[in-house]
């Protein structure tokens, strides 16, 4: 039973720290802000709560893997709303989105 | 498990190094925030794996949680401050 | 500057999350003893919840439930309790801020009465703390006039 559990929270962490690798190159490459805030918002969101529930069935059942469940669901439901709120602010600045060489005609 | 938790904890701290990049050299003001959001999202895994490897788990999960909620407050603060043109 | 509410996707976000954000404060607040935090830590991520209230509402909103007149008067009352404690010991004939004197009172013994003084005056700090922090970041955001003294002035 532990065995199967702790294979099962070192394939979530994994899989946490491959979305954290193609958030970051997806940060660094891409052309504009706006689709730098696709790469982060959306990529960081998905890595944190995997790896967060990894750690919390390494865990197991106690009132510490609930704590770490807990603070998974805040981040689910709090960093979408921070990247909806800066990419609004972005938008009302006057910044304009990045558009292909032949599109623009 | 606990050296393979400190790998995965070494591996994320270059990727912050990573970041670090985008907060120096963005062009403007918007892209240091999100890159800055960004870190504090890893900061925060980075954090529990301490924790792991000091044995004392349930101090470092407060701590993380408290800077889960600044990370999400500071972010929109400054982005409601820029909001103006110009 | 900041008193603009346009937008429906923060505020409902805001209005959800801000009760479990107050909830958390308060569990920083009590178990400061055992884990990290304390009256100082707890009074801070009150202010902050506030905080996120004004800028997503802006100020008309959070006056009526919280302004800078009941922030002055929560800072007083929180000294008041720091130093009411204090010179309640001191009439039980003990020093000043001495705990253990107050077993009487509590019908505890004097090593329980310490743990309970100690958390009775983080309460007071806690309430000092999250008042003062509001109205600093009232007073810079605004410059120190609040929107109605403006416009009582027109």
């Amino acid at each position: 039973m532990t065995t199967i559990m702790t294979i099962l929270s070192i394939l979530f962490i994994l899989g946490g720290l491959f979305f954290f690798t193609t958030a970051t190159v997806g940060l660094l490459r891409f052309p504009d802000f706006f689709t730098r805030l696709h790469a982060t918002g959306k990529g960081d969101t998905l890595a944190v709560f995997l790896s967060l529930v990894g750690l919390a069935l390494y865990e197991g059942f106690s009132l510490t893997g609930l704590k770490i469940v807990i603070i998974a669901i805040f981040m689910f439901i709090a960093q979408p709303t921070a990247t909806h709120a800066i990419s609004k602010a972005g938008l009302r600045f006057g910044l304009k989105p990045w558009m292909r060489e032949e599109d623009k005609k | 498990m606990n050296s393979f938790l400190i790998a995965i904890g070494l591996a994320l701290c270059l990727l912050v190094f990573c970041v670090l990049y985008r907060v120096v050299f963005g062009p403007g003001v918007f892209n240091r925030i999100a890159a800055i959001s960004a870190i504090g999202t890893k900061t925060l895994v980075i954090l529990i794996i301490f924790g792991y490897f000091y044995n004392r788990v349930e101090m470092f999960i407060d701590i993380s949680m408290v800077y889960a909620l600044l990370n999400f407050i500071g972010c929109v603060a400054a982005a409601k401050y820029l909001e103006d043109e110009g | 500057m900041i008193i603009r509410g346009e937008d429906i996707i923060i505020r409902t976000i805001a209005r959800v999350l801000v009760p479990f954000i107050q909830l958390y404060a308060l569990y920083v607040i009590m178990h400061g003893h055992y884990s990290p935090g304390g009256g100082f830590q707890g009074g801070v991520i009150l202010a902050a919840s506030m905080v996120l209230l004004y800028i997503t509402h802006g100020y008309s909103e959070v006056n009526r439930k919280f302004s800078v007149n009941i922030a002055a008067l929560f800072s007083s009352i929180g000294v008041l309790i720091y130093s009411g404690i204090g010179f309640l010991c001191l009439i039980l004939l003990g020093n000043y801020l001495d705990y253990s004197k107050l077993y009487k009172l509590l019908n505890v013994d004097p090593a329980h009465a310490r743990s309970l003084g100690i958390l009775g005056v983080e309460i007071g700090v806690a309430f000092a703390v999250m008042a003062v922090m509001f109205s600093i970041f009232f007073d810079i955001s605004t410059g120190g006039i609040s929107p109605e003294d403006e416009e009582e002035k027109d």
